[in-house]
């Protein structure tokens, strides 16, 4: 026997997710997290499901494990003390950025200051030109000097010299003369290594992130080995990263800036997985909690990938899962505009203390509120929850609108719906049309507690004509945790025109991207049959200056021959041109500027178990209650709980399907069914709207 | 009209930013030159069919909203009934079309419905070469317009659906690289369709009854919002003027005179007393004025009012014809920002003394601009390489002023200094903030930033424009000014000479550098009034010197 753990570590509560990997069962717990030491809750959980599922913890293989450590500590600015050592003339380099304001008009709103305050920002002399020739020799007297005299309470370096995405040798010097350094230990972050990329701000910028965040993620993770991994002595433990897949521990430690995103990034992978179990290649998610909502696009299984990001007000260029967010949540306040006009959100009850109809002390009405005022959530609060929720205040919080409206409470309510779907489905445009994809040809797959109650709205306002709600949609992300794979993302930069002669140059790219991948699966000693490789570029029109991927080869194993000549090459650019951008020029040169070789280690998990009968029909209805799905007025609606549900299964609306972690309502017209994985498949009515 | 339901107003708003940002984002990702790709100096908009700003996208520009309401007044004059599907107008004249400088070139694609004119899809582009006597059509030392480069008046670049090959040819044989430049437009042209087809959509859905009624309320509702914040403002007459460095020919100290009149709900410019039209090319036509007094409201009164007609409404300004921000037919406007930028300053100035606890101190108040052009040693092909550099912010009543940022009317990204290697023969040297460059003040002022560049084995040609490089970024409250620009050229052994504040074709030998300074901020409040942790801070982080603190800030 054996089993695969996640655990996703959140603010208020730390989710588990286990697998048994002979039967295929999944158990679900969760524990309240230990914000001061997680590692506790981890075990209290582990040690909970092992006394109420029987999931032996000697005998588990895979901890998967989901954190938040670096996002908090980079927005609670919690991290470690940096020094940056950069190239002469260049100091402030980090703190310009790229000499925008973050407002175009509010003249009070600041960037935050740089991690590393300027005098801890040291100079040496050193450059390197464009090409990868040295200008000038590093002075390794002059670093020596510097090193001599560091502050006391410096912990971390991060070494940013120019071009060193050519020619890592001198960041790699001052690296060395770091950590052969007799009297004091320090991180050491390099900008070549940590993502030798062209672009030196944004370079910059991830690479004193990542030299921040290294003694906090050191600590975290000497506390969970220590204190989780002796309890799971046979588990291999994975850090989820924001491109998605996991990393070792050992890269979580060198690299833990790619953790910083990895919490809705694991909702993605989960949201892949299910798709994968419902057999839809295409969806958008839409992750809506109660503060904000993540949204990405999903083609053909696969997560779009997006290479530039800010957290915390920082800029971050990295593999990252293509993730907006947007402040539309459960907990979203409708409040009035100067100019009259209705708005929801970006502000927010959160959960303390949430939308009035918790009875906790929130007075201001929130999307939550609307919903119970519509019929569409159930006064007796979620199925299984102990909390009751209070149709008398939330309409008392509603009323304020709709006298500002001069209409009725519903009314209001309803306003306040539309508004915050219009919201995501603004979101929603950004990472589809805007990156030249149709939502049309997609099926919108909501989860998070409060997704499923306005996915309707939302695939309707895009042409969307079916909604994938997954089995379990608050677990959707410690889900993702379990199905992650190993994965590390390579890349060089190296501009190379596209044309006759410069195929052997690309291939010597690609066979040195290869050479590093096959130390990592060595390192990581992952057997040849899990190994996979994906080669991909950032290629670009001469002269322009943004680039655009083009995906070359897949497979088990890959061979420098997979780099296609110029001209078909070419032609894959220009497929990609057309598909982002509506066009092409096929006179115009083209060049490659990165080389990105993505390794895996695959592992083979099959579909969850669903529900075990199958059955045809319609399901029973545990209640009725007058719910509104459009303006004018409320139907008589049939409830239904989702536990009862079998695949097989049909419902057409008019109706309510409720479940321990979300509210789905099937419009009037609309037909539900249950697929055979479990996963409720809605198609919207044709005839409506 | 009767107002319409705010929720559904609310809806399609949203649905109209949808279109003005995606457009952008699209006209960003397709052209091909490197100022709209990685700078972003352009912008997308929807007007209705007469010809009013309904939607700016989120990331345009100040300076460029009121340049196309000045095209589509003139559009409408010129073309009235005789406008069709599947025209497409161009127009970049400051005179003639409702243009701010010749580099800005302007479209409008016109959205029909049916036989019905529902509305206008409109986008500005900064070209980086239009033609003219420089290289990067924004060079100093021009007289008159025609020598800074093409101008288009409006005129149809599709009639029909059907590109004129002809006028694409006139327009490309006038331009340096234009193989880029063509790039450029048909980024412009594919915004331009996308965001009709999508106004189409969004017209299905709502029906021309509700659309245009809408238009007409977006616009309105702005308005009276605005109008709204000036009423909480003292009544009161308001004077102020600061002085222009030079036009880079033979005017010099160069006056800004205005006075603000608010009263109950409404506000006057009135800019009378301001210096007449001068011959060199930072005269403003009347489209920029406006532009520039509608960002510096906004910015005190309430950054988050939307960008549309219902604020340039609001904006009343009295600027005699014939002088400095009126200027009339022929006189060069290519650096109209560094204008635009002190008008800002001077609206400012004057509402510091109304609202006391917003003011904010004079910024860096110019577009530092540094062009180097050449032939690329490596492959002989011609290069420009043209950027504008941020500087100081003013001191603002509760923090310092901001250091080294794009102050004002634009906020465009500086180039990073390895696309810059990569693609030019230039070395830069160095990228950092200029020591001692804020003024002094209880919240000091921005700083200024330093880029030493140098040709790599070849010369090249250097032009550029500067101001406040005499006259100082002015403090508030009793705050110091903060320091002026310099172009200086650097020796092999060190040694350098200060350049012409605006210097046209310098020859850059290969031992040579070209240093950019750029302005500073001025400070707001009395330095006496800087608390002890800030004036730390000032010395630790070796932005000032000691010999700075011990001057203004020791009692």
């Amino acid at each position: 026997m054996s089993w695969t753990i996640g655990v996703d570590v959140g603010g208020t509560f730390t989710d588990f997710f286990v697998l048994d990997d002979a039967s295929h069962k999944i158990h679900v717990a969760k524990w309240p997290s230990t914000p001061a030491d997680p590692a506790q809750a981890i075990l209290q959980g582990l040690r909970k499901m092992s006394r109420q599922f029987g999931v032996v913890l000697e005998q588990a293989r895979h901890l998967s494990h989901g954190t938040t450590v670096g996002t908090n500590a980079l927005i609670q600015r919690k991290g470690g003390r940096p020094l940056l050592i950069t190239t002469r003339g260049f100091r402030d380099l980090l703190e310009i950025g790229r000499q925008t304001r973050p407002h175009m008009y509010d003249l009070n709103k600041d960037n935050p200051p740089p991690l590393v305050p300027r005098r801890r920002r040291l100079e040496v002399h050193e450059r390197i030109n464009a090409d990868g020739t040295v200008l000038q020799d590093i002075d390794r007297e002059q670093v020596e000097d510097l090193l001599d005299s560091i502050d006391d309470d410096v912990d971390c370096v991060a070494v940013c010299f120019l071009f060193s995405f050519v020619n890592k040798k001198h960041e790699r010097a001052v690296a060395e003369m770091i950590q052969n350094k007799a009297d004091r230990r320090f991180h050491v972050s390099i900008s070549s290594e940590v993502q030798p990329e062209f672009r030196e701000y944004e370079r910059f910028s991830t690479t004193v992130l990542n030299a921040y965040l290294q003694p906090v993620m050191a600590h975290y993770l000497e506390n969970l080995e220590q204190g989780v991994l002796k309890a799971l002595p046979r588990a291999r433990l994975g850090i989820n990263q924001s491109a998605g897949g996991l990393m070792s521990a050992r890269r979580a430690r060198s690299f833990p800036v790619r953790t910083a995103l990895s919490g809705p990034a694991a909702g993605v992978v989960g949201a892949v997985y299910v798709a994968r179990s419902a057999r839809r290649a295409n969806v958008i998610t839409l992750d809506m909690g109660g503060t904000s909502a993540d949204v990405a696009l999903v083609r053909d299984y696969r997560a779009d990938v997006a290479y530039e990001r800010q957290v915390a007000g920082f800029s971050v260029r990295l593999p990252m899962v293509d993730i907006e967010t947007v402040g539309a949540g459960g907990g979203s306040i409708a409040w009035f505009d100067r100019d009259g006009l209705l708005k929801v959100g970006p502000a927010s009850a959160g959960a303390e203390p949430g939308p009035a109809c918790y009875n906790r002390g929130g007075e201001r009405p929130t999307v939550t509120d609307a919903n119970l005022i519509l019929g569409r959530l159930s006064p007796g609060g979620l199925i299984g929850g102990e909390m009751e929720l209070s149709m008398a205040l939330a309409r008392q919080a509603m009323e304020p609108i709709a006298a500002e409206l001069g209409s009725s409470i519903e009314h209001a309510a309803w306003g306040v719906l539309g508004i915050v779907v219009s919201n995501m489905v603004r979101t929603i445009r950004t990472v589809s049309v805007e990156r030249g994809h149709d939502p049309k040809g997609f099926s919108l797959m909501p989860f998070g507690g409060a997704g499923p109650l306005h996915a309707r709205d939302v695939a309707v306002s895009l042409g969307m004509e079916e909604i994938v709600v997954p089995l379990s949609p608050g677990i959707v992300c410690a889900q993702g945790l379990i199905v992650s794979d190993l994965k590390e993302d390579f890349v060089i930069s190296h501009r190379t025109l596209v044309e006759k002669g410069e195929e052997k140059s690309c291939r010597s790219i690609v066979e040195e991207l290869l050479g590093l991948a096959n130390e990592w699966f060595k390192s990581e000693q992952i057997d040849p049959d899990r190994r996979h490789l994906e080669l991909r570029l950032d290629a670009r029109y001469v002269g322009q200056n943004f680039e655009l991927e083009v995906g070359i080869a897949r497979g088990g194993t890959l061979d420098p021959e997979c780099m296609p000549d110029s001209e078909r090459l070419k032609e894959l650019f220009f497929e990609a041109h057309e598909t982002s951008y509506g066009y092409f020029n096929p006179d115009d040169e083209v060049e490659v500027i990165n080389f990105r070789l993505t390794a895996r280690a695959g592992r083979t998990l099959e579909s969850p178990s669903g529900p075990s009968a199958s059955r045809s029909g319609q399901p029973q209805v545990a209640a009725v209650r007058e719910v509104w799905f459009e303006d004018g007025g409320p139907v008589e609606t049939g409830i239904v709980d989702r536990g009862q549900l079998q695949p097989g299964h049909e419902i057409t609306g008019p109706a309510i399907i409720e479940q321990l972690d979300t509210t789905t309502p099937v419009y009037p017209g609309d037909r539900a069914e249950v697929d055979k994985a479990g996963n409720l498949i809605i198609r919207i009515d044709g005839n409506q709207e | 009209m009767k107002d319409l339901d705010p929720i559904k107003l609310e809806i399609l708003w949203n649905g109209l930013l949808s279109i003005t940002d995606e457009t952008f984002v699209v006209l960003t990702r397709s052209a091909y030159s490197t100022n709209i790709k990685e700078r972003r100096d352009h912008s997308t908009a929807i007007m209705d069919r007469n010809g009013r700003l309904v939607v700016q996208a989120s990331q345009a520009l100040p300076i460029h909203i009121a340049s196309m309401s000045g095209l589509m007044a003139c559009l409408l004059e010129k073309f009235g009934e005789d406008i069709q599907d599947g025209d497409l107008f161009v127009a970049n004249d400051p005179h003639t079309a409702g243009g701010t400088h010749l580099p800005d070139v302007n479209m409008a694609r016109p959205v029909f419905s049916d036989e019905e004119l529902i509305g206008f899809m409109c986008n500005i582009a900064h070209h980086a070469d239009i033609g003219g006597m420089a290289p990067g059509s924004m060079a100093g030392g021009m007289s008159e317009i025609y020598q800074e480069g093409l101008r288009i008046p409006v005129i149809r670049l599709f009639r029909r659906g059907e590109l004129q090959h002809d006028i694409m040819d006139l327009l490309l044989l006038n331009v340096r690289i234009p193989e880029e430049r063509r790039g450029d437009y048909f980024a412009q042209i594919a915004a331009c369709r996308l965001g009709s087809q999508r106004l189409l959509e969004i017209f299905t859905e709502y029906g021309s009854d509700f659309l245009l009624a809408a238009f007409g309320q977006i616009i309105d509702r702005t308005e009276k919002r605005l109008r709204r914040a000036l009423s909480e403002v003292p009544d009161g007459v308001f004077e102020f003027e600061d002085v222009m460095d030079s036009d880079g020919i033979d005017a010099f100290d160069i006056p800004i005179h205005l006075k603000l009149a608010i009263d109950g709900d409404r506000v006057h410019f009135d800019f009378s007393g301001t210096s007449k039209q001068v011959p060199g090319n930072i005269n403003v036509t009347m489209n920029a004025t406006q532009a520039s007094a509608c960002y510096a409201l906004k910015a005190l009164l309430d950054p988050d009012v939307p960008n549309n007609e219902g604020i340039l409404n609001v904006v009343e300004i009295t600027a005699p014809e014939g002088t400095l921000l009126n200027a009339s037919f022929p006189s060069p406007v290519a650096a109209r920002a560094h204008t635009c930028q002190r008008i800002v300053d001077v609206v400012l100035g004057a509402l510091a003394r109304a609202l006391p606890d917003r003011a904010v101190a004079a910024a860096n108040g110019a577009n530092t601009t540094a062009v180097f052009a050449g032939t690329d040693p490596r492959t002989g092909n011609g290069y420009l390489y043209l950027e504008t550099l941020g500087g100081g912010l003013g001191g603002r009543p509760t923090h310092d002023g901001k250091d080294g940022v794009q102050a004002h009317i634009t906020n465009t990204s500086n180039l990073p200094v390895e696309a810059i290697e990569m693609e030019y023969p230039l070395l830069v040297e160095e990228y950092n903030l200029v020591e001692d460059s804020g003024g002094a003040g209880e919240f000091r002022g921005g700083m200024g930033l330093r880029r030493v560049v140098r040709p790599v084995d070849h010369i090249c040609s250097f032009n550029g424009v500067g101001e406040r490089f005499r006259h100082q970024p002015w403090g508030v409250h009793g705050g110091l000014p903060g320091r002026t620009g310099r172009f200086l050229l650097r020796e092999d052994d060190g040694e350098t000479t200060r350049l012409d504040d605006k210097p046209g074709d310098v020859k850059v030998k290969q031992d040579q550098a070209v240093i950019v300074e750029t302005p500073g901020a001025g400070g707001f409040g009395s330095p006496r009034q800087r608390s002890p942790d800030r004036i730390e801070a000032d010395r630790e982080s070796g932005k000032f010197s000691e010999q700075y603190i011990e001057q203004h800030y020791t009692p």
